[in-house]
This record gives structure tokens, C-alpha cells and sequence, in this order.
């Protein structure tokens, strides 16, 4: 048992988990400029490139993000958010290479596809009480799997209209519009989950599923929501990406899942669901981000990454783990 | 004696091998607190579960004001105004007093956003209204920070601003400090006052004796002591529990 002071402070930092995650987020920021001003050619960190690319490099992970961390507000996990993504996206590009069609309905085509994945996984998980981290591995493999039968192991590429490139994919000086849908998805889901109905029954779905059942909500039916946002967003993750580099490399995706899972634990969302906000996700997506651009600055080897995040990931648990309840029954 | 508002009739509910109720009446009156008491299983959990729209009895019939109805879930108990409070009572700790209160019963507009403001005045005055348990200053405190007593003043409070007409309790007081359980009872007799009917499953029989107006003895599946308070003591009524 930790000491109780340390309790203490780590239970009036919860009640506010968002504000705790974007303390931490403010202060590694200010570090980050305070050296780039000190040392400005050595590290580039507030040059405009640096701080273009990193800003289109966010919204692809942290839109995922979103949709995994309502799932997980809903007290499952979906570990195929990124070979799904793959796969939607790729079945998008096959759509518009092979057969013509225009960018927007292929794409469309692709997130109603992950949409229906999402669902499935819902519905086999909770068909069959299995737990949802089982049958998404299993999902995980099998789209990694689907995409290299419907397509092959090349990269296949992605060539939208103009129009579709910059609304998807332009920037607006330093900002991406890719970042502005981010932003858009961050809002709406955090309107959703903290102002809406829905949200309120997925919190309480989450957090204490028996409660929610004896008085009349049917867990079935706000998983099955919650399945599909996080099977819609991945896969309107993948559009993003595939916009950005204009291809879609069959291999890519895998990894996602778990820095998607990353980000929603290092922004205060509970692996035991029910509790967890969309600023939190946000700012631990973009904290991985920070943390991959530090050290690319650096030079440093890209382990270094793994080692970083893996360690933050830790600390958020052991963080949330301690301000939680569970010390004290 | 008061009218019935409630009543089930040769109700038997089998568990494979084990008999949990058998060709069992029971009833409640308006505004009445029933203490149904009995050993460890003798088949209160079941009739309570049954009563609650849980659990679908095999054989027997519900009446609700003298009509019968049919209650096959949870749903068709709350529509006739059934409330279960449990030990474990059915709130989520992780969310707000005001979250917990309006669950499933949000107050929203007709696209669904949430009145926050109504919701949180109306539960300020539900809690201040009800039972008085100290500790409660504010609706929007986390239900996982109450203790045990609160955490039954919020589920009852709720039970009763959502307009039940009978509350079953099923040993709401085993974890509850003295004190917490002298406010749950009071806050039963308060509600007979307001003509809410109880049923209250406890193996404590001094609770039981200080707030039941009539006890009902199970024992095997069937009732085998009904008897008012009037007419009974608690050296009778533990005789009856102990002995059968």
C-alpha cells in the first residue's frame, strides 16, 4: 500500500483526470520550447516544418484513439482497429484503381465497411461472452490476413481528386486539415460522451454493468454502439493516412491497436472502463507524438520510443490504479 | 387490513434439483412494510429476484391491484413501480451522485443532450429532501468516494423521486455502520408515510421488528408464518425462523 499522502494527492488529482494528463502534457511542451529557444539549430523543435509535420502525423493515431477509447469507456477493447483500418482503406484504393470509382464514395464504401467490423466484433464478443481482447486478436490477424488475399503483399497507391486531398489531406499553413478533422472528432465525441444520453449510458454500461442492467439499460445494445464507433473511426483513420502518403503499404497497421491503447491509458482512461475523457486521449496521443518527435530531433535510435512510451504507459496505470478506489476497499 | 396493491399466487420456481418456491402466496399492502425472514435459503432471494422481473417463475400467477400482470423483466417491474435496492446496490462509482440518479432516466432534450442543470437541482432537492445522511454536500461527488449508508440513500432517494410504489430491500443494512442503519430504517418508515410499501429481507429481526408492520416466515419454497406485528413478538418471530 502506498503511503497516504501520496494517495491523497494522486485522488484529488483523479477528480480531474483530463486536467492531471494536460499538467503533464503543458509542462513536457514547456520544456520542449525552453530548449528549442536555448539550442534553436540544434533542436528544431519549433520550426515550421517540425511543427507541420507533426501535426499531420497526430490525427492518425489519435483519431483511432477516439473510437478505442469510447470502447474502452464501454469497458471493451477492439485490438483490430489497425489491420481493419488496413484492410478498409485498401479495399478504398482497389475500388477507385480497378474499378473507377470516384474517391468519395470508395471511401465512404471503406468506413461503413469498418463500421460493420466493429460491429461484428460486438456482436461475436458479446454473443458469446467472450472477451472482446480475444476476438480482436483474432481480428487482428484475420484482417492482416484479408488484406494480403484481396490484394497482395505490393503497395497499392491512393490518388484522390484535389479536392478530396486537401480536405482530407491539405494544410492550411502550418495546420493540416487532417489535424482540423482530429479536432472535429475530439469535439464531437466529447460532447457525446460527456452531454449526450448515449455517452452517459456508455460510462455507466462501462463502469458498473450490473448497475446498468438492474436499472434498465441494455449493455448489449451501448457495446454494440460503442463496437462500431471504434470500427468507423479506425477506419476513417486509415482514409486519412492513405491521403497523406497517397499509398497504402499492406504491412502498415499493425501496432496501432496498442499505441491507440497507449494513448487512452496515458490519458487517464480506465482498462476497467467507465471512466476516461476525450481530452485525455487527445493529449496522450499527442504526448506519443511529442515524445517520437523529441527524440527524432535527437537522433536518437527509434527503440528509444518504445522504451519512452512503454515506461509512460506504466507510470499512467500505476498513476490511475493509485487514485482509483481500488487502495481502499 | 389494507388492500393488496401486489400479490403473487401459487408461484414454484425449480433450479434443477432445488425447489426454490413452491405454490408460494405472498402479498403487500398499500403503504405496508413487510419483513420477510426466513434461513439462509429458504427462498427469499428468489421471490425478491421474481418480484423484480429477474427471475420467471415456472407456475403461478402476479397481480397488480387485483389484475393480473406479467412480469417477465425488469422493464415490466418498473412499469408497475417495483424498486430493488440490493446490498450491492446498483450504482456506478465511477460516476456522479447526479450521473447515478438519473441512469438510464436521463433528462434530455428531444435530440438527446442532457439537461444538466434540471437533473442536478432535482437532485439536490431529492437528497436534501429525503434521508438526511451527512457526508453528502454535493450531487456532483464520484458515488465510489460515499460510504455504504450514502451509497443506500442514493439508491433509495432515487427509488423514490423515479415514483415507486414498493420497495424491495434486500438486506440493505448487513453492511451498513449502526448509524447508517438507523437512517435507512427510518427512511422506510418515512416512505410508509408516504404511502410507499416495502419488502424487507434481513436476517436481523430487531431491525425487522422496529419498522415491519406484518412478517412473513419462508422456509423450503413456502411461507409458514404471516402474522402483523400486533399480534407477534420477537421471541415468537425467532422461534419461527429458528425452528422451522
Amino acid at each position: 500500500m502506498p503511503s497516504s499522502s501520496f494517495t491523497r494527492w494522486a485522488q484529488s488529482f483523479r477528480r480531474t483526470t483530463d486536467a492531471s494528463i494536460l499538467v503533464v502534457f503543458v509542462a513536457i511542451q514547456i520544456v520542449c520550447v525552453a530548449a528549442a529557444l536555448i539550442a534553436p539549430t540544434s533542436f528544431r523543435y519549433l520550426s515550421g516544418p517540425n511543427i507541420s509535420v507533426m501535426l499531420q502525423a497526430i490525427p492518425s493515431l489519435g483519431i483511432v484513439a477516439v473510437g478505442v477509447g469510447v470502447l474502452m469507456i464501454a469497458g471493451e477493447f477492439d485490438l483490430s482497429v489497425g489491420t481493419a483500418a488496413t484492410f478498409v482503406s485498401v479495399v478504398a484504393a482497389m475500388l477507385m484503381n480497378d474499378m473507377s470509382v470516384p474517391v468519395w464514395i470508395a471511401s465512404a464504401v471503406a468506413i461503413v465497411l469498418g463500421t460493420l467490423i466493429g460491429t461484428l466484433n460486438g456482436l461475436i464478443t458479446l454473443q458469446f461472452a467472450m472477451p472482446s481482447f480475444i476476438v480482436t486478436l483474432g481480428g487482428l490477424l484475420f484482417w492482416h490476413g484479408m488484406t494480403f488475399l484481396v490484394h497482395g503483399a505490393q503497395s497499392i497507391g491512393f490518388r484522390p481528386d484535389p479536392v478530396f486531398q486537401f480536405v482530407f489531406g491539405g494544410s492550411l499553413g502550418l495546420v493540416g486539415t487532417s489535424f482540423l478533422w482530429l479536432i472535429l472528432c475530439c469535439v464531437g465525441f466529447h460532447i457525446i460522451l460527456r452531454h449526450h444520453r448515449l455517452g452517459n449510458q456508455i460510462f455507466a454500461v462501462g463502469g458498473n454493468r450490473d448497475a446498468a442492467t438492474a436499472i434498465g439499460i441494455s449493455p448489449r445494445k451501448i457495446k454494440l454502439i460503442a463496437f462500431s464507433i471504434a470500427g468507423a473511426m479506425a477506419a476513417f483513420s486509415g482514409i486519412i493516412s492513405a491521403t497523406r502518403v497517397n499509398s497504402i503499404n499492406p504491412a502498415q497497421g499493425q501496432g496501432i491497436e496498442l499505441q491507440a491503447i497507449a494513448a487512452c491509458v496515458i490519458g487517464g482512461v480506465a482498462l476497467t472502463g467507465g471512466r476516461g475523457g476525450i481530452l485525455g486521449i487527445f493529449l496522450g496521443a499527442a504526448l506519443i507524438y511529442t515524445i517520437q518527435d523529441v527524440l527524432l530531433l535527437m537522433r536518437a535510435p527509434g527503440f528509444y520510443l518504445d522504451i519512452f512510451v512503454g515506461a509512460l504507459i506504466v507510470i499512467a496505470v500505476i498513476f490511475n490504479q493509485v487514485a482509483g478506489n481500488r487502495f481502499r476497499r | 387490513m389494507s388492500r393488496a396493491i401486489y400479490e403473487v399466487r401459487g408461484v414454484s420456481k425449480r433450479y434443477g434439483n432445488v425447489q426454490a418456491l413452491s405454490n408460494l402466496n405472498f402479498h403487500i399492502g398499500a403503504g405496508e412494510v413487510v419483513g420477510l425472514l426466513g434461513d439462509n435459503g429458504a427462498g427469499k432471494s428468489t421471490l425478491i429476484k421474481m418480484m423484480s422481473g429477474i427471475v420467471r417463475p415456472d407456475d403461478g400467477e402476479v397481480l397488480v391491484d387485483g389484475a393480473v400482470a406479467i412480469v417477465n423483466s425488469r422493464r415490466d417491474s418498473e412499469n408497475i413501480g417495483i424498486e430493488t435496492i440490493y446490498q450491492d446496490t446498483a450504482l456506478v462509482d465511477t460516476m456522479s451522485i447526479v450521473r447515478n440518479i438519473f441512469m438510464g432516466r436521463e433528462m434530455a432534450n428531444r435530440w438527446g443532450f442532457l439537461n444538466h442543470r434540471l437533473m442536478r437541482e432535482i437532485a439536490i432537492e431529492v437528497l436534501q429532501s429525503g434521508i438526511h445522511v451527512s457526508g453528502i454536500d454535493s450531487p456532483d461527488k464520484e458515488v465510489g468516494d460515499l460510504s455504504g449508508g450514502q451509497k443506500q440513500a442514493v439508491a433509495i432517494a432515487r427509488a423514490v423521486y423515479f415514483k415507486r410504489r414498493i420497495l424491495l430491500l434486500d438486506e440493505p443494512t448487513s453492511a451498513l455502520s449502526v448509524r447508517e442503519t438507523e437512517a435507512v430504517l427510518n427512511y422506510i418508515k418515512q416512505l410508509r408515510a408516504e404511502n410507499v410499501s416495502s419488502v424487507l429481507v434481513t436476517h436481523n429481526l430487531y431491525h425487522a421488528y422496529q419498522v415491519c408492520d406484518r412478517f412473513v416466515v419462508m422456509s423450503h419454497g413456502q411461507t409458514v408464518y404471516d402474522v402483523a406485528k400486533a399480534n407477534t413478538s420477537i421471541e415468537e418471530l425467532t422461534r419461527h425462523v429458528v425452528l422451522i
